[in-house]
């Protein structure tokens, strides 16, 4: 049962990233990556991640992809079907990439660790929470900072000159 | 007191720096700066000197660099000999100084000029107070460079510009062989301090090579016959520098090397006796050109250049003391000469004694200590120069040699003659000149009062009618000096007949025959073209470099920029091409980098070449 | 219970497919979209491996976290500069961007 979720998952996350890229209108292409991305906290449920999937939901769905409509629509003209979508290194590109797929499978294929099938603990919420305010307090101050460096680069850079 | 003597050329460094950094805003002061520092150089100098006889020794600063283990000392060397040239030095060099005040008054570079004075007085004590060959070798170079860049003052003159490069480059090929002296030293694992040059071992041969390299070097400096071609040059600086460097102390630098190392010479006598021989040529040959110069500073030059030679051939023969004392008194009345040549040209604007004539009564003040200093040059009886040559004369005679002694006779003379010469034009007879003649300010005219005193007095402390107080304090009680009339009354009667002979030409009007003259014409045109040796280096050696460089010069066109800018060429074509892979398309760069990455993992996984 | 190199191999999936989309898209907000692709496939393995290993404080979830929080920032600032680009050029195909061309 739980292996049948996994690769119903797995398929529809594959399914949905390869339409992302791949479909004509930018548009589409956004909502595609939205439910992909919905795959992904789907798979974040099933690793007894929920913490991170509901981030996942609420972040990337909520937030960054209503941010890509925003600029899809602020960038209007781009959305018409007749403009070429992708660039003329459109083989080499697929080359590169499957290539690139084959030499990573052979590498996860001659690793022992692979194969490792038990799994261990699940980390419940409230350790998630203790270490991040504890051990890892200092990288989670440099996130804040980091995202308030955005957030004002954002502001500066999105300004109209008068 | 003497562990003060490290400070006597501190003075006019300072005043070097001092007059380097705000001579321009201190107008006159930077005369009077220089002067203070040279006066206390001497005050400091006299202290030394009473230190000595209190039983100051030599003493070190501490070691600079070891060489092959072995310890090179910053060592200050007080003895007599150096204590009298501190004295000769300091002295002159302060009087030169105050003359300079008046003799540069005009010049728009007063304050550079007293600080390249400074720094020749800093490097000169310097020379003097180091205790070995390699310290005495950076101050050699020193007032080497003061003397190429004083000479080359008035740049502005392409004659001068030139002259300051002759003798940098001149003196340059002595030093070359000085240096290499003390290498060989070094690399036979000799200390250099002149204190242990006594009994050297190793390779005789070897070591005669050393001293003779080390020659070399005073040769240069010395302008001994070889290497003599940039004195008479130099004589385009102002004349206050052609007084002190040029006659009074730079010049004589060569001398005191040569009595610093004297044990060196003394224990391999083909050395000493190339030093006589040296000595000897340069003796006749200047003293012979000076009787043909017109230009009073030029024969001046040729004087100091043959008494040098006679200094030389003083020590070559072994006697130390006779050419340390002729160093002395010559110091002394050769400055005066140069400063009365000065004040004279300040008074007619002119160097050609064909112009001048009369001059005595105009120019009372430096008319009578120019005769001064040309009696004591010339040898006449009670006047410092007479008792050192003498002392000269003594030396030769007792090593034995008549070459030697005839070469001696015939300079003494000759000096006897050109010296009356140059008097009977310059300073009798009817003024030639257009300029109106003036007496110099008393600046000037009081320096030259006091060398006067000195060219006139300082024989008697070397004479034996003081009992050779000076011999006794440079050798200390070695040689016992007792007159020898013979010897005095041989060599006044030289002088005299010499400046007889002047005296029957100039004024007088006496000429040879013109048959006799016709005879010896090719003799006159010898030395009227100073033996051709300036003609001689140009063909030898100015020449064929001159072809050497324009060789190279065509070759480095050619070959080197062709190489050079063909591959210049080449790389620049070949980037005309290579830098069309820079489209400024992200994409590209972006697969190129993708593309990377697949080699790396590939070459990780050791697909392609085995690193791991 | 799935083996680990599943995850894995699912993860350089969507990599490998955001790597294409990133060397093949012409259009800067398709080009950021991939990249938000790569993000994702690299928490799906952060995660994994948590998972697996029982990392007792969480620490791939946690550096799951902050990529989300990086990716954010990445993508805000990411479509900014389209727009500002957009404003100023007229075109937010990055083909058209080659100032740096020789």
């Amino acid at each position: 049962m739980s292996e049948f979720a996994f690769y119903f998952i797995a398929s529809c996350l594959c399914i949905t990233a390869v339409l992302s890229v791949t479909v004509k209108d930018v548009f589409h292409s956004s909502v595609w990556l939205a439910l992909s991305l919905l795959f992904v906290a789907c798979l974040y449920f099933y690793l007894d991640a929920g913490f991170l999937g509901v981030i996942q939901v609420l972040v990337y769905v909520g937030g960054i992809m209503t941010l890509f409509v925003f600029a899809i629509m602020l960038t209007s003209k781009i959305g018409d079907h007749s403009i070429r979508q992708v660039n003329h290194q459109f083989w080499g590109g697929l080359m590169v990439a499957i290539a690139l797929f084959i030499v990573l499978v052979q590498v996860v294929g001659g690793n022992p660790l692979a194969r490792l099938h038990a799994a261990g603990s699940s980390t419940d919420l409230k350790t998630l929470g203790t270490s991040l305010v504890t051990t890892y307090a200092l990288p989670f101050e440099y996130i804040s900072l980091l995202l308030l460096a955005a957030l004002v680069g954002a502001i500066v850079l999105g300004k109209v000159k008068k | 007191m003497v562990k003060i003597a490290h400070w006597i050329p501190v003075f006019p460094f300072l005043a070097f720096w001092l007059n380097m950094m705000v001579g321009r805003r201190l107008g006159k002061g930077a005369g009077y700066i220089a002067v203070a520092a040279s006066a206390l150089s001497a005050v400091v100098s006299f202290l030394v000197f009473q230190g000595l006889f209190a039983g100051g020794t030599s003493y070190s600063l501490g070691t600079w660099i070891t060489i092959n283990g072995n310890p090179i000392t910053v060592g200050i060397i007080v003895d007599s000999l150096t204590v009298m040239m501190l004295l000769v030095v300091s002295v002159v060099g302060t009087l030169i100084q105050i003359y300079s005040i008046g003799y540069m008054a005009e010049d728009p570079r007063f304050s550079r000029f007293f600080a390249y004075i400074s720094l020749f007085m800093a490097c000169m004590l310097g020379v003097v107070l180091a205790d070995n060959l390699l310290l005495l070798f950076i101050f050699w170079e020193g007032v080497g460079l003061c003397s190429c860049l004083l000479v080359a003052f008035w740049y502005e003159k392409p004659a001068a510009a030139a002259a300051g490069l002759k003798a940098f480059i001149t003196t340059r090929v002595g030093d070359t062989g000085f240096l290499i002296g003390i290498l060989i030293l070094l690399a036979s694992g000799h200390s250099l301090r002149f204190a242990d040059l006594g009994g050297l071992p190793g390779h005789d041969f070897l070591m005669t090579v050393a001293a003779l390299l080390i020659f070399m070097g005073a040769v240069g400096k010395s302008a001994q016959f070889p290497l003599h071609v940039w004195l008479p040059d130099a004589m385009e600086g102002p004349t206050a520098v052609s007084a002190l460097i040029h006659a009074a102390t730079m010049v004589a630098a060569g001398v005191y090397l040569v009595a610093r190392s004297y044990v060196l010479f003394l224990d391999h006598p083909l050395a000493l006796q190339t030093v006589a021989v040296i000595g000897a040529i340069s003796a006749v040959m200047a003293a012979s050109i000076a009787c043909k110069m017109n230009d009073i500073k030029r024969v001046l030059a040729y004087s100091t250049m043959s008494q040098l030679g006679l200094m030389m051939l003083g020590l070559g023969v072994g006697g130390y003391t006779a050419g340390t004392f002729h160093l002395m008194t010559h110091a002394f009345f050769k400055a005066l000469l140069f400063l009365g040549a000065g004040s004279v040209i300040h008074a007619v604007h002119t160097q050609d004694i064909r112009e001048m004539g009369g001059l005595l009564n105009k120019m009372k003040v430096t008319g009578i200590t120019f005769i001064v200093g040309s009696l004591a040059l010339a040898g006449i009886m009670p006047f410092a120069g007479f008792w050192s040559k003498d002392e000269i004369f003594l030396a030769i005679s007792h090593q034995g040699n008549p070459v030697f002694f005839f070469a001696a006779a015939l300079t003494s003379f000759l000096t006897a003659f050109y010296m009356a010469r140059l008097i009977f034009m310059t300073f009798f007879g009817a003024y030639r000149g257009k300029h109106h003649a003036h007496e110099s300010p008393a600046v000037m005219t009081s320096p030259l009062v006091v060398l006067a005193v000195f060219a006139a007095g300082l024989g008697f402390i070397g004479s034996p009618l003081c009992n050779g107080v000076f011999q006794h304090f440079i050798e200390k009680g070695d040689e016992v000096v007792a007159l020898n009339y013979s010897m005095v009354i041989f060599s006044t009667v030289l002088s005299f007949s010499g400046i007889a002979l002047a005296y029957a030409i100039t004024i007088r009007g006496f000429a040879l025959p013109p048959a006799v003259l016709s005879n010896i014409s090719w003799l006159t045109r010898l030395v009227e073209n100073k033996y051709y040796f300036d003609e001689l280096y140009d063909f030898l050696f100015v020449q064929p470099f001159l072809r050497l460089c324009g060789a190279f010069k065509r070759f480095d066109a050619l070959r080197v920029d062709g190489f050079v800018n063909g591959v210049a060429a080449f790389v620049g074509a070949l980037a005309q091409v290579i830098r069309k892979a820079q489209t400024g398309l992200v994409e590209n760069y972006l697969l190129m980098q993708a593309g990377g990455m697949l080699l790396i993992l590939l070459t990780i996984m050791g697909k392609i070449c085995r690193l791991f | 219970m799935i083996p680990l190199g599943h995850f894995v191999i699912l993860s350089m999936f969507i990599f490998c497919i955001g790597v294409f989309g990133v060397l093949t898209q012409r259009n800067a907000i398709r080009f950021l979209i991939s990249v938000e692709l790569i993000l994702n496939a690299a928490n799906i393995n952060l995660v994994a491996f948590n998972k697996y290993y029982g990392s007792p404080d969480g620490l791939g979830q946690i550096f799951a976290l902050f990529v989300i929080a990086i990716a954010a920032a990445a993508s805000v600032v990411g479509l900014v500069l389209v727009i500002a680009i957009y404003r100023l050029r007229k075109s937010v195909f990055i083909d058209d961007f080659n100032l740096l061309k020789w």
